[in-house]
């Protein structure tokens, strides 16, 4: 602390104090007779114990402030090593993410390039093909996680029931899908469930790319149900399946950028789907959960507010 | 007969990514075009002027001049040879920009080399020599129908149509590729950038809005035909102010 602000310090506690006895040395004076407040308070204590109080109150919050700094500055470190730790953690498993198949194409070319036969020479070129359709997805993902931070949202007001219709119908098409009993449940009483405002394309994805996960980690005659319900102020989209479920310790992490839990490691996919999920229903001003049981299944759920489409814009034209 | 369309048609690839060039001018020769590589801008500039192509793909990110630096010095001077852009992001201003500066086309890397073999064919066969690109028009009309870019509106005959903007984008991109079956793939990627497995019903539910403000009847179109199993056609003859 500098001289200059010790001073103005000393003089903001004082200056309450010194003014608080005045005033009682002066009502003292004006005031003959002694009056009463309460059978142990005189009327002159009052502004002594005003000032003594301001003066408290003036060390007291000094105090308050500079804990608070010092903790806010705790938090923004944290923060900062979270950040640095999160992006370690991003590299790594983008690293392990492009590894595999890279090593399978140089393999590949090995094969094309040492064997005369030309059933291996085509098996070869086939499956490089694939790795390189896997590199392509998986940069393809990346930019659409960058691109959805900045792009702007085409606003409309949209039918969630009509949404998820039309996103079933699309699912309906991946590959395993007809081995699995899809249903699809939105409330019509007492009254069909609200629009939200959004875009419907990225929201259409958002639910896709559950649905892509429902009937990967399922089997043969597993149950998948999509459902939504309302309490108001927001709407909820679960998709629910009865498949292997999700280790409890893979939980917290299903969200994150190329994480791989203990399941999903044999599975193919870019290890984007989930975090592309959350990013679309964040720029929505949603949230994204995950309840699951070993053995029993898992269930995502999509939260999105119930709204007008104007203050979505608004939002957006901030960014 | 593709082969016949394309023999002999000069061609001009810029990138200066030897990977690339060293892979497609290959490919590129096979699929009959006579074809000369430039490494950046300022070749390239070069080489416009030596070797007279018929088409120019040209690479967005160079070092000295970069492609959309060279795109701007050709049309600047009134050269309007067919231009191919190879965008490297999916912005879609980038894209937009891409046309608006004078590009006949863009495609984003990564592509598919057959991908692009078939938009050169497209600019070829569109192409009408020495002749502004309808992609650098302001104000385009088709009939009734006016299409003003720069403010983004539309107008049949008086009447302003309401359009949201991936329609707008979507005519847009049709209004200036006229005649030319698009894929829904390839519309996906103009008016969302990227694409999505349901992607394709989304191009399907644009299109079908699209028909309803125009007021376009699928069986007897004037503007939007459907080619099954392939995508879309602009059928409408399309002028711009150029």
């Amino acid at each position: 602390m500098s001289r200059l602000k010790f001073i103005g310090f000393v003089f903001k506690v004082l200056l309450p104090l010194g003014l608080g006895i005045a005033g009682s040395v002066i009502l003292e004076r004006v005031i003959e007779e002694n009056l009463f407040l309460h059978s142990w308070m005189k009327i002159s204590t009052i502004p002594w114990l005003l000032g003594l109080l301001c003066s408290l109150g003036v060390i007291g919050s000094r105090r308050i402030r500079s804990w608070l700094k010092a903790r806010d500055e705790k938090l923004k470190a944290e923060i900062q090593v979270g950040m640095v730790e999160e992006r370690r953690r991003f590299l790594r498993r983008l690293d392990h993410e492009m590894k595999n198949p890279l090593t399978a194409i140089r393999a590949g070319l090995a094969n094309m390039a040492e064997s005369s036969r030309q059933e291996t020479r085509s098996e070869a070129l086939d499956s490089v093909n694939v790795q390189v359709l896997r590199l392509s997805n998986l940069v393809s993902d990346l930019r659409k996680l960058a691109d959805l931070e900045t792009r702007q949202l085409e606003c409309i007001s949209v039918d969630v029931a009509a949404l998820l219709e039309e996103t079933l119908t699309a699912a309906q098409d991946l590959p395993d899908a007809s081995q699995r009993q899809i249903t699809l449940t939105v409330p019509q009483a007492p009254w069909p469930l609200s629009h939200i405002a959004g875009d419907w394309d990225l929201l259409s994805l958002a639910v896709y790319n559950l649905l892509d996960n429902a009937v990967k980690f399922t089997e043969s005659d597993d149950m998948i149900e999509v459902r939504a319900f309302e309490d108001g102020s927001s709407v909820e989209i679960e998709v629910a399946e009865t498949g292997q479920g999700i280790p409890q310790e893979d939980l917290p992490h299903v969200f994150e950028e190329l994480y791989r839990g203990e399941n999903a490691r044999v599975v193919p996919g870019s290890g984007l789907g989930l975090a592309l999920v959350r990013a679309i229903v964040e720029r929505h001003n949603g949230q994204v959960s995950v309840r699951s049981r070993a053995g029993q299944g898992t269930v995502f759920t999509i939260r999105l507010p119930v709204g007008d489409v104007t203050g979505l814009q608004q939002q957006v034209t901030d960014l | 007969m593709n082969e016949l369309v394309t023999k002999g048609q000069k061609l001009l690839l810029v990138d200066d990514e030897t990977a690339i060039t060293d892979n497609l001018a290959p490919f590129l020769r096979r699929s009959g075009f006579e074809v000369e590589v430039a490494a950046d801008g300022e070749e390239a500039l070069d080489r416009v002027a030596s070797f007279q192509p018929d088409v120019v793909i040209l690479d967005v990110m160079m070092p000295k001049i970069d492609g959309r630096e060279v795109l701007r010095r050709l049309r600047g001077e009134g050269n309007w040879t067919p231009i191919i852009l190879l965008t490297q992001v999916g912005e879609a201003t980038e894209r937009a920009m891409a046309l608006e500066e004078g590009a006949d086309d863009y495609l984003n890397k990564p592509f598919d080399p057959h991908e692009l073999v078939a938009r050169i064919r497209a600019v070829l066969r569109r192409m009408r020599p020495g002749e502004r690109p309808l992609a650098t028009a302001a104000q385009l009309t088709c009939g009734e129908l006016k299409l003003d870019r720069p403010r983004r509106r539309v107008w049949m005959g008086d009447d302003e149509l309401t359009l949201t903007p991936k329609a707008f984008t979507l005519l847009e991109y049709m209004f200036t590729h006229p005649d030319e079956v698009l894929t829904r793939e390839r519309l996906l990627d103009v008016v969302w950038g990227w694409d999505y497995p349901a992607g394709t019903r989304a191009v399907d539910t644009r299109v079908a809005e699209l028909r309803r403000t125009l007021d376009d009847e699928p069986s007897e179109p004037r503007y939007i035909e459907t080619v099954p199993g392939a995508g879309y056609r602009f059928v409408g003859i399309v002028d711009g102010d150029r």
